[in-house]
């Protein structure tokens, strides 16, 4: 008898964390949906609507007129297509380069590793602000501003600390037996990267591309500071300028910005859906235990 | 971890380096190389001259002149803004870092359930961390209007007389950028970095704790959080690293503005630089700003020894 009462009792707590969790989920989800979906929405208003007494969620017609504003106003569509070139310029180079890093610290025991992994991980903690001003004047003087020098090189001598930290932690998971195997078999170890462990990085490898892709779809600080011709900007600049620049027509454009903010998220958007559990994978791969 | 970074065998004694070793260091340095080349070319060698510029005048268009230690007298001396621009930084770290790392562990805990649609609630959280910084401030600006955003809207509606005028208050200006930093990060990568500690902890702790008599408010305080402090320790690192840098969403949502109060130390560092060429004083800056952030990682580190807790320790 006693043991039934413990056991409802236990099952009715139970039935009330489960409520209480589902209340304070949904609460949470209101704060991160409702700017989303009011981009979604406010989008596809006139202006006029957008400050209107009473908001309208659902917009009275639909404006998809502002999507195609967006692109004739201003060149969105070049700049979007810069953005990408930056982002096909840097994932192979991320990808080659900072694979040769971490497979030098995963593999081999040369003299002054420790060292050089310890600077290496150091980089993480140095603001870039630091070393952005003398890299600019670096780039000035090489006469590199105002190209996609100074934005993709980087990403072609190793990359970030992050990424090669995250593929060395991957890389040791690959059982060594491999390695000598295909030592025993004559291979040399340039053979072994390309043959044997790049293919098996194969999930490593993609989700350092996606890292890469955000961080330069995201990037403000580098092509706002090193490009200057308005048909090289990249879309983050490009909306920043949209937001500001003087137009003579389109005043208040809010409506258009919201646009203007959705496409440019949706590529990131889209890539998040087909590839979805790779933009978790890099949390998990690293394993976080520096 | 500890096997991968062994010594490296070298033979001290003789001073002779054996084949095997010698082919170790020939592939490691030949697969180090383009890393090497960044390192000096991008990382140490301006690291360097900055360090050198920030001792002298330079305007870019004729060359460096000397001044000593005059830079660094000038910014705790003569600089308006140096002090009000680290204060208003330090501020926005110590309310935005704790908040999104405590907040993120919430809603991982909260994730951390077996109930029915918890993935969609997991997708709906991270989105947001998707959205580029550019487009999350664009948003929020036209969410926080203060005549007709929405956010204002509903507060009237729900009968405030007066409600903020966010970032175009100089008092709400900076909490306007923390609240957009809460909705672009606290389902982001924090949460999952929290989401795979909270896998990691076995859960025969839980049942222990739970024939002990423990509730859920004591199993989350007595196992979960103790056994996240390796995470909430590395997320703190980082969100402080990253809020004391924050750039982007200040410049785009208000220039520094209204009245300065959102003119943070890189946005300091950035107009003396790019904008006043004042190469030498913002290299300065740099400086000064790098070791403030050095030192204050390395104290955390120090600190989290007494307050991290590894398992299997």
């Amino acid at each position: 008898m006693a043991l039934n009462n413990n056991t409802s009792s236990i099952r009715q707590r139970r039935y009330v964390g489960r409520i209480v969790t589902y209340v304070l989920l949904t609460i949470a989800g209101l704060f991160f949906a409702i700017p989303l979906l009011w981009t979604i929405s406010s989008s596809l208003q006139t202006w006029q609507e957008l400050r209107s007494y009473v908001p309208h969620f659902i917009p009275e017609t639909p404006q998809w007129n502002n999507y195609v504003q967006v692109f004739t106003l201003v060149p969105f569509a070049r700049w979007m297509v810069n953005s990408l070139t930056i982002v096909l310029i840097n994932i192979p180079g991320t990808i080659l380069t900072a694979t040769l890093t971490a497979y030098a610290f995963a593999r081999f025991n040369f003299v002054g590793k420790n060292v050089w992994f310890v600077l290496l991980l150091s980089t993480m903690m140095i603001p870039a602000i630091v070393t952005f001003i003398p890299q600019y004047l670096l780039f000035f003087n090489l006469k590199f501003i105002d190209t996609y020098i100074p934005l993709t090189l980087g990403s072609w001598l190793g990359g970030s600390a992050f990424m090669v930290f995250l593929l060395r932690q991957f890389i040791m998971t690959i059982p060594r037996e491999l390695d000598e195997a295909a030592i025993v078999d004559g291979a040399n170890p340039v053979r072994i990267l390309f043959s044997i462990i790049m293919p098996l990085m194969k999930p490593a490898l993609v989700t350092v591309a996606i890292l890469q892709f955000l961080a330069d779809w995201n990037d403000f600080f580098g092509p706002f500071i090193y490009i200057n011709t308005m048909l090289k900007y990249t879309a983050a600049v490009g909306l920043r300028t949209f937001q500001t620049m003087a137009l003579e027509i389109t005043d208040p454009r809010d409506h258009l910005l919201m646009a203007g903010a959705a496409i440019m998220t949706i590529p990131v958007l889209a890539l998040f859906a087909v590839a979805q559990r790779y933009f978790v994978s890099g949390v998990v791969m690293s394993g976080l235990k520096l | 971890m500890a096997n991968a970074i062994s010594p490296p065998k070298v033979l001290t004694g003789r001073r002779r380096v054996s084949p095997a070793q010698r082919r170790q260091n020939l592939y490691g340095y030949l697969f180090l190389t383009p890393w090497l080349i960044g390192f000096f070319g991008l990382f140490v060698g301006p690291g360097l001259y900055s360090f050198f510029l920030s001792f002298t005048k330079y305007d870019v268009i004729s060359s460096p002149v000397f001044i000593a230690t005059r830079n660094y007298v000038d910014m705790f001396t003569k600089d308006d803004l140096f002090w009000s621009s680290l204060s208003r930084t330090a501020y926005y770290a110590i309310v935005s870092v704790p908040l999104t790392v405590l907040g993120s562990m919430f809603l991982a805990i909260l994730l951390n359930t077996q109930l029915r649609g918890i993935t969609v609630f997991r997708t709906l959280f991270f989105m947001p961390s998707l959205v580029p910084i550019v487009a999350s401030i664009i948003l929020f600006k036209i969410l926080l209007n203060s005549d007709f955003g929405l956010v204002n809207t509903a507060l009237r509606g729900l009968g405030m007389q007066d409600p903020p005028g966010w970032f175009a208050d100089s008092r709400w200006s900076i909490p306007s950028l923390i609240l957009v930093r809460l909705w672009g990060s606290l389902g982001g990568t924090q949460m999952i970095i929290f989401l795979a500690g909270l896998q990691g902890i076995p859960t025969e702790l839980y049942d222990a704790a739970s024939i002990d008599g423990a509730g859920s408010w004591h199993r989350i305080r007595h196992v979960t959080i103790p056994l996240l402090t390796p995470t909430i320790f590395f997320n703190t690192v980082l969100g402080v690293i990253g809020a004391l840098q924050t750039f982007a969403a200040a410049f785009i949502a208000t220039e520094g503005g209204p009245n300065f109060s959102t003119w943070f130390f890189a946005l300091h560092i950035w107009k003396q630089a790019f904008d006043y060429f004042n190469m030498g004083y913002a290299a300065a800056l740099a400086w000064f700003f790098a070791l403030v952030i050095v030192a204050l990682t390395l104290l955390q580190m120090r600190l989290s020894k007494r307050m991290v807790f590894y398992m299997g320790e």
